[in-house]
């Protein structure tokens, strides 16, 4: 079993197709969508994990790539600026997750961006700046 | 056997002082009791980095020609207070821009205030002041817009009036429809998570229950420098219920801390945006504390599991002033990570930084052990458990046409 997290980015065009439930039922794709913003008529942009085979991942992935949707692979779910951290833990209590956790020997938050689902609770709850989120870094990416 | 400032002092100058920070004092009280350890530890070091917004700088910025008596400034836009001497003014660290939103689009960001602007001057950035004044025959200027910088000021005082709590509530949000935006984080109803402050068995009016060494005059770690508590701290109130070990059972004791803005870093002063409830400063504070005998070894052994705090419904009891408190709970248990409130397993959540706290009792260990920093007697001691009460509720009463104007010779 393969898992990813793909970060999608619909142009215009693909916005009225069925794209998704097409890959689904044709490549047994469990599809986890963490967030969507897709609206009629204009762009919209999904984080989701995907969870399938590892040969019928490669070729999901190149079926929405034909499609024309943007795939986007990202290593982490959360943009994390680390040298801003004072490791509170106020992100620790938000993440159901636990994508964060407090090392009990150095005191410290740590971030497994294995574990992390995008939910983005923490963002809002880190008064340092510390977190961002991969759909806004990529949006500003371009 | 007792020992004295004086004799402690000796010892920082001859750099042979032995200094241990408040976590490492807890095995050497365990390993060879109080009375031992007191002989051999002359010094213990504490240490807090949290949220304090009673905190703000106050800036001295060096007379104008034309001379100018500022009335109203604001530093890179947040508003600044003028009703002092002429070019003395104070930021407040939870002031915000008159444009900010505020909580008008709930929850508001409150991504700039004055703490945010303190850790620019403390960062060595160009601020920019502008300022406003009436206009006087010996201060005729009357606005003025430049650039500011820390290095150029003739004097910036830290002065904080209500600083490094003795403990504090646990706060959680008991309503059952939706989060609530707190200084203590955001908490999801249904007693979902739980937010506290305090760096517990390292936090210094801990490891000083009964405030024997810590007083006015109090010399100190603020912000990266050197600081010195200047007063009890507002709120203040050293009366409430005890362990039987003189530690608090929640809030108590506060420190009133000033020092020079200078001195300090970054590390240990930053800006904070909290969703929903404001900016605020993040200060980091250190105590050295003597150990003038076995009772002071055994106060600053205290550890987690021997503190306790409130936990608090901030969906309800703590706005309205009720006095419920839902559980009382070690800072073990918080460590821990789950507390149990009302028969229910809650996630907890510190809002204050632990690794930053042991930072600081280890900076400051190094530099008393270094001969940099002597310990000072304090020249009052602060209220102690037989005082007053510091803290209570305001008596609204209906002004009825009183606090007119008048002027100097009242009612003709």
């Amino acid at each position: 079993m393969s898992h990813r997290t793909v970060v999608l980015s619909f142009p215009r065009t693909t916005v009225d197709q069925p794209l998704i439930s097409t890959m689904v039922r044709r490549f047994n794709v469990e599809v986890s969508i963490i967030q969507a913003h897709i609206t009629p008529d204009e762009a919209g942009r999904m984080v989701t994990h995907f969870s399938c085979e590892e040969e019928e991942m490669e070729q999901a992935l190149d079926f929405l790539r034909q499609s024309g949707v943007e795939v986007n692979l990202p290593l982490k779910n959360l943009v994390r600026h680390e040298q801003l951290c004072v490791h509170c833990g106020a992100c620790v209590g938000q993440c159901r997750s636990r994508a964060f956790s407090v090392d009990p020997v150095t005191a410290e938050v740590v971030f497994d961006h294995t574990r992390c689902i995008a939910c983005e609770l923490c963002i809002p709850a880190c008064g340092f700046g510390v977190l961002e989120s991969i759909h806004d870094r990529l949006a500003e990416e371009g | 056997m007792a020992k004295s400032y004086d004799e402690i002092n000796e010892r920082i100058r001859q750099s042979e002082a032995v200094v241990v920070t408040a976590e490492e004092m807890i095995d050497i009280v365990e390993d060879r009791g109080a009375e031992q350890a007191a002989e051999e530890v002359d010094v213990v070091t504490t240490g807090t980095f949290g949220m304090m917004c009673s905190s703000g700088v106050l800036i001295n910025t060096g007379h104008t020609t034309p001379r100018m008596k500022i009335q109203r400034a604001w530093l890179n836009d947040v508003p600044a207070y003028g009703g002092l001497a002429a070019v003395d003014i104070y930021l407040g660290a939870t002031e915000l821009p008159l444009s900010d939103p505020l909580n008008k689009v709930y929850p508001g960001e409150f991504r700039y205030g004055g703490a945010h602007v303190i850790e620019a001057l403390v960062r060595g950035e160009d601020v920019v002041l502008r300022a406003e004044g009436y206009g006087t025959d010996c201060y005729p200027r009357r606005e003025i817009e430049t650039l500011i910088n820390l290095r150029d000021l003739p004097s910036a005082t830290l002065l904080n009036p209500r600083n490094a709590y003795q403990n504090y509530n646990v706060a959680v949000n008991g309503s059952r429809s939706r989060p609530i935006h707190t200084y203590l984080g955001i908490l999801r109803p249904k007693l979902a998570n739980a937010g506290y402050s305090s760096a517990g068995q390292l936090s210094p009016l801990l490891n000083d229950p009964l405030y024997r060494t810590i007083g006015i005059g109090t010399r100190i770690f603020l912000g990266g420098g050197v600081g010195y508590v200047s007063f009890a701290g507002t709120q203040h109130d050293p009366t409430g219920e005890r362990t039987p070990g003189g530690v608090p059972k929640g809030g108590a004791g506060t420190l009133a801390v000033m020092g020079d803005l200078k001195g300090m870093s970054a590390d240990y002063l930053r800006g904070v945006s909290m969703t929903g409830y404001g900016a605020t400063l993040a200060v980091g504070i250190g105590v050295p504390i003597p150990i003038l005998d076995a009772e002071m070894a055994r106060f600053t052994a205290v550890r987690d599991r021997d503190i306790y705090a409130p936990v608090i419904d901030y969906g309800g009891a703590y706005s309205e002033n009720t006095g419920e408190v839902l559980a009382t709970v070690s800072y073990d248990q918080l460590r821990s990570g789950t507390i149990t409130v009302q028969g229910k397993e809650v996630r907890t959540a510190s809002l204050s930084s632990y690794s930053k706290a042991r930072a600081i009792a280890g900076e400051l260990k190094g530099w008393i052990q270094r001969g940099e920093f002597l310990l000072s007697r304090p020249a009052e001691p602060l209220p102690g458990v037989d005082s007053a009460p510091g803290c209570g509720l305001l008596q609204v009463r209906a002004p009825n046409g009183k606090g007119k104007l008048r002027g100097l010779h009242g009612p003709r």
